[in-house]
């Protein structure tokens, strides 16, 4: 498995897309920075730089742009047969994937989302971006890779799904913010941090079983996917 | 090695593969046909990268789709060029060498690639290999774990004249350790050189299977073409349709001086070879022309593969 | 007498009209047009396309329900239904999402498939040919930019809810093709411009978006801790919808900002990224 995981971790490190989500990262720190600076800032905006920038925006497309092509890529450029046609257990080659998107992303992502924290508001910010990241992080990257082999043009497709489900439907009433991941990760940042108490929309067990259960339920399905589908 | 009953595979509405049916064994088997006949949906059936809509595929003794162990056995070469474009070639090859579990790969890796004349110290990421350079990784990494079934998908595909030579060697070499080869091509004096049994398809169908020398005698419908040179052109024609032995004659060259040195051909269409062959020499005698050469003209592969992938010719009324 | 026929001799020269770079340009913006929406295509092609307008659509449609519906004494058209300018809050996540399809959609298969040289070697210039993709875009974004207002006008009219004159009819109808035209002007500059830089529509699209978002996410934090406000003119999310509102007469939701400011702001970025795509190109080597 470690051979596969080599080998998915060197295809995601792409010039381009780390410079492009490292300075995302960077932006995410100078925005903390600017608020830790700010006189008039008070915990609500800490908590808000978080939740707005890094679990609405910076995490999830973060998590789509890496976990959609780790299995993605090869599907659609027709490199997956190398692998497919192995004596290996499909999980393995799902797990490896799995691995290597999660090794980049979470430096990635939670990194500067925990050192934002730091800058803006310090103590129980710190802690809840990096637990609420982290959440969000292997929740999405279950939901990418398996969005990832689903579908072509994966990135659209989860786009759309940040915009119109985590940022419009899920919005909109308590029953869709239970099975948001956004949602959920939000709860858990509320809870962990000063975050005002509008900030908890999920019960605590909620807010962290749906988002793991996502992820779990959408490797499960990638795992299926991976053994019945056709390989080009 | 090969076992294929009753197998379709349709996408939506179009068939791609129509309820085919055959056995391959050991040695090199040649799969023809012209580009959309279904050859390369047919051999990703035989390596379980898709199911068969109808029928069921075997691989020896099992079915390739859902059971990866069968993958220690089987090697493909596929048709599309994507390889991992950021390795070396022996990266790709030491990769496919772990995936089988080899003892040491690196060093499978580098035999596989030498036996493709291909450099195994070369750094180079593949990104910067040629077509040809693709093609021979991509056979090395079929070949790295020595196989007992290869399935090759246009493996020749741009190629230069040396290096399909040399593969075609390796080809006929495996075929004769006892491993099935099974290579797919348009290109026909290539496949000619494999060897002599082919399957060949056409519209998604079946349209023959064996040693094509043998399937050129079976098709009864199509004349044999075969030219004469003779001193004596007229009365050797005229002589052999009297004779009934051919179904039609047609005189090559007109001109009175080099029939006198070299001959003049005579274009015979006949359908029964083996008869012909028998009454020429008497026919000949009998219209006192000397017989130069006699050579058949459509039993080599391409005759017989255009005649099968060819419409048939309507009834004469 | 012979039946005999021939039905295809093969490769023959074009004997009809030539119609020259203005039919080029008609050609390929159409083309280009029925791509975008996903028309004549698969079923996949038409789902966000499909999904964007019905999401554009929807809220208008309810609205003009409501107006036909319930008579004035019962509910109070103008207290419920939102303002034609005002509406776009509805329907800003179908916009950025067509935004984001509709530009790569347009430009990045030609580079990629090789298409481009073949364009370019009709009667097409650089700059004829991106004429003719922006000439598309603008009217297909204009679909949920001018259509849901509009929509909503005619119903409410039919309705009895609309404009009380024909002259406010009209000038209500100017405001919604104004603004609407805008906002389709300023994200197809970006749309394109972003799809100038890539090869790849997922990756374009991907970046669209992230630029949307972030200039908003960033300059509004950045304001809210006491930044100038003219960061705000950074903020590709707000700008354009902005500039809806005074179109409408309104000050919206940043009054602090100037009208003047919003304009030129907003003919800023749409000017630049107009430039950007056409540096891009003019600097393109096309190879096949």
């Amino acid at each position: 498995m470690s051979t596969l995981y080599r080998l998915f971790l060197r295809s995601q490190l792409v010039r381009g897309r780390i410079i492009g989500l490292g300075s995302l990262g960077l932006l995410a720190v100078c925005l903390g920075f600017a608020v830790g600076a700010s006189d008039g800032a008070g915990p609500r905006d800490g908590a808000e730089l978080v939740s707005e920038y890094g679990l609405a925006l910076f995490v999830p497309v973060s998590v789509l742009l890496f976990a959609s092509a780790v299995l993605g890529d090869p599907n659609e450029d027709g490199t997956l047969v190398y692998l497919w046609l192995r004596p290996v257990a499909r999980w393995k080659i799902v797990a490896a994937a799995v691995a290597a998107a999660l090794s980049l992303c979470l430096p990635l992502v939670v990194l500067p989302m925990a050192l934002a924290g730091a800058l803006a508001g310090g103590g129980g910010l710190v802690v809840g971006a990096i637990a609420s990241c982290t959440l969000a992080t292997v929740s999405y990257v279950g939901i990418f890779t398996w969005l990832g082999l689903r579908v072509k043009r994966a990135l659209v497709w989860g786009l759309a799904y940040i915009l119109i489900w985590e940022g419009f439907v899920a919005r909109a009433g308590s029953t869709p913010a239970t099975l948001s991941v956004r949602a959920s990760t939000r709860s858990v940042l509320g809870r962990i941090s000063d975050a005002p108490r509008d900030f908890v929309e999920v019960g605590s067990i909620a807010a962290v079983l749906v988002p793991l259960l996502a992820a779990a339920v959408a490797l499960w399905l990638t795992v299926r996917r991976l053994a019945s589908q056709d390989v080009a | 090695m090969i076992q294929v009953a009753g197998v379709s595979r349709w996408f939506g509405d179009v068939v791609a593969v129509s309820d085919v049916s055959f056995d391959v064994g050991p040695g090199v088997t040649a799969l023809l046909g012209p580009n959309g006949a279904g050859k390369s949906t047919l051999l990703r059936l035989l390596c379980g990268l898709t199911t068969p809509s109808q029928g069921t595929v075997r691989v020896l003794g099992a079915n390739p789709r859902g059971d990866p162990s069968l993958y220690r056995r089987i090697g493909l070469v596929p048709q599309q060029e994507a390889v991992f474009e950021r390795l070396t070639g022996l990266a790709f090859v030491a990769l496919a060498a772990e995936l089988h579990g080899l003892p040491s790969p690196e060093t499978a890796a580098e035999g596989a690639l030498r036996l493709v004349d291909l450099d195994p110290g070369d750094r180079r990421p593949l990104s910067t290999y040629s077509k040809g350079m693709r093609q021979r990784v991509k056979v090395a990494q079929a070949l790295v774990h020595e196989p007992e079934v290869v399935v090759l998908d246009e493996p020749l595909e741009g190629l230069d004249p040396r290096q399909r030579l040399h593969l075609i060697d390796l080809f006929r070499t495996l075929g004769a350790e006892g491993r099935c080869v099974l290579v797919s091509s348009h290109v026909l004096d290539e496949v000619e050189r494999f060897g002599s049994r082919v399957l060949v398809m056409a519209q998604g169908r079946l349209a023959a299977e064996g040693d094509f020398h043998d399937i050129r005698e079976l098709m009864d419908d199509r004349p044999h073409r075969l030219r004469l040179r003779t001193d004596r052109p007229h009365a050797l024609a005229g002589a052999l349709v009297a004779s009934g032995a051919a179904t039609a004659v047609r005189l090559e060259v007109q001109d009175p001086q080099s029939d006198r040195t070299t001959g003049s051909g005579v274009l015979v269409d006949t359908v029964d070879v083996a008869a012909f062959r028998a009454t020429v020499a008497g026919a000949a005698q009998q219209a006192g022309a000397r017989l130069l050469e006699l050579t058949p003209l459509d039993d080599d592969l391409e005759s017989v593969f255009r005649y099968l992938v060819a419409p048939v010719p309507p009834e004469p009324r | 007498m012979s039946d005999a026929r021939i039905l295809d001799r093969g490769y023959r020269r074009y004997d009809g009209a030539r119609l020259g770079a203005r039919g080029a340009i008609g050609s390929l913006t159409r083309q280009s047009a029925l791509r975008a929406l996903g028309l004549r295509r698969t079923f996949w092609a038409k789902v966000f396309p499909l999904l964007s307008a019905i999401i554009a659509y929807l809220p208008a449609t309810v609205f003009v329900g409501i107006a036909a519906l319930f008579p004035d004494e019962l509910l109070d058209p103008d207290a419920v239904i939102p303002g034609y300018g005002e509406y776009y809050s509805f329907i800003t996540a179908a916009i950025v999402v067509f935004v984001a399809l509709v530009g790569p959609e347009v430009l990045c298969p030609d580079r990629r498939d090789g298409m481009l040289g073949l364009y370019l070697a009709s009667p097409l210039t650089r700059d004829t040919y991106l004429l003719a993709k922006a000439l598309a875009v603008v009217p297909v974004l204009a679909i949920v930019t001018v259509g849901p207002p509009l929509l909503l006008l005619v119903g409410r009219t039919f309705a009895d809810a609309g404009p009380e004159s024909f002259g406010d009819f009209l000038t209500v109808l100017v405001r919604i093709l104004v603004s609407g035209l805008a906002i389709s002007a300023a994200y197809t500059a970006i749309s394109l411009a972003a799809a100038s830089l890539t090869d790849r529509r997922a990756v374009a699209s991907a970046g669209v978006i992230l630029l949307l978002l972030v200039t908003s996410v960033a300059t509004t934090v950045l304001v809210e801790l006491g930044g100038s406000e003219r960061l705000l003119l950074l903020n590709l999310f707000l700008l354009p919808f902005e500039l809806v509102q005074r179109v409408y007469g309104e000050l919206g939701s940043e009054p602090q900002l100037a009208t003047v400011e919003l304009v030129a702001a907003n003919a800023a970025w749409t000017l630049g990224a107009g430039f950007l795509v056409r540096e891009r190109y003019r600097r393109l080597q096309v190879t096949r």
